[in-house]
């Protein structure tokens, strides 16, 4: 029985955050997200076959610019966690390339066990990783440079706009801690 | 929900927490009962630090008045009286720590057996029934010190000496050193200005 009753939860729900939250939440991720949405459609396509923005930034934007406090967002956990996803999901998907069902259960669940040991845990990363198996011809064909363009270099750029524009309003501050 | 935690109780609602949570500027991602949770071990966790890291040789007082085991008691009643203390510790020449006296001490000696309270004293004096310290008069403060005496050290916890004032009904216990010597002493009044006394 007790199993069951663990169903029902037992906590409340946190409460709603402040119309000025939702307005700085709304403002870096415009920004964030802009800032990378831009170099993907105006400037790189037009000269490479570079890849600037993957999905799983919407996922970290939530994080970063949503919910600043969070271990989750911190710059370690946010930039560690989408290159070391990155990473293993690179290498799932040239080792198990055969069995795609199984590249991409094994990229996603060892990325979340490489996050929680290296104290990087940063949910988004489990998309990265997914998306370096499930990814187009073009992702596949950038190898371990994945891990650098479009991931660590995506990231970082968000990282920026987040410590610029989370610090502006009285209210917020990031990070709570870099390592 | 009320969690007991040694004898303070301990008692934060989700309403509470969530009263706290909306003091604070920004989206907390972490539920109620994660909340109570840290708090509850993180309160444990201080309990635990606080009973360990005061010592005795942080809140004794160092300089102790003392009596000698035959000076006369009028002479310790006056040392107590002038100094307003309850009660002083006997040592021999060398600062040996021989026993304790103590308002109570007096009190017992003087026929007031069962409570040990100064009420009493009032009360037989006012009922005309003479002065109750004759029977003492003569006496020295090795004939109704209370003796052996518990002893702590400098080392001894706050926290432990709390527990021993409660279980042995005293009001002030002696620290000494290594070679069993007065130290210092600590009364109750220390353990309480040292906030200590959680749990006793």
């Amino acid at each position: 029985m007790q199993y069951f009753k663990k169903m029902k939860g037992t906590a409340k729900s946190p409460p709603y955050v402040g119309i000025s939250e939702i307005f700085w939440s709304w403002i870096g991720a415009f920004i964030g997200i802009g800032a990378v949405a831009y170099l993907e459609y105006n400037m790189l396509t037009t000269q490479t076959d570079l890849v600037m923005i993957i999905g799983s930034f919407g996922a970290s934007a939530v994080l970063i610019y949503g919910a600043v406090r969070s271990p989750l967002a911190q710059p370690r956990n946010f930039i560690g966690g989408h290159i070391i996803s990155a990473l293993i999901g690179v290498s799932a998907y040239k080792l198990l390339n055969g069995h795609m069902w199984l590249a991409s259960s094994v990229g996603v669940a060892t990325a979340i066990a490489a996050m929680h040991a290296t104290k990087t845990l940063h949910p988004p990363g489990g998309a990265t990783a997914l998306i370096a198996v499930t990814g187009s011809e073009q992702i596949h064909n950038l190898g371990y440079f994945y891990a650098i363009i479009p991931v660590g270099a995506g990231a970082l750029i968000m990282l920026i706009v987040a410590l610029l524009v989370n610090n502006i309003p009285k209210t917020r501050r990031y990070p709570e801690f870099w390592f | 929900m009320s969690i007991e935690i040694d004898t303070c109780p301990l008692e934060i609602s989700d309403q509470d927490i969530l009263e706290a949570m909306k003091s604070i500027p920004g989206y907390l991602d972490i539920t109620t009962q994660d909340f109570k949770e840290v708090y509850i071990l993180a309160y444990r966790q201080a309990l635990e630090r606080i009973k360990h890291s005061v010592r005795a040789g942080d809140i004794m007082t160092r300089s102790v008045i003392s009596v000698k085991p035959d000076t006369p008691l009028e002479e310790v009643a006056e040392i107590l009286s002038k100094n307003g203390i309850s009660g002083v510790p006997v040592t021999d020449l060398e600062e040996r720590i021989l026993g304790m006296i103590s308002e109570k001490d007096f009190l017992i000696n003087m026929g007031v057996k069962k409570t040990g309270s100064f009420m009493t004293i009032i009360a037989q004096c006012l009922q005309n029934k003479g002065c109750l310290a004759l029977p003492i008069r003569r006496q020295k403060a090795e004939n109704i010190m209370t003796s052996p005496v518990v002893t702590v050290t400098e080392d001894t916890s706050a926290y432990e000496i709390s527990s021993i004032l409660t279980e042995k009904n005293i009001n002030r216990v002696p620290v000494v050193n290594r070679e069993n010597k007065l130290a210092g002493i600590i009364t109750r009044t220390d353990i309480v200005k040292s906030s200590c006394s959680i749990g006793y």
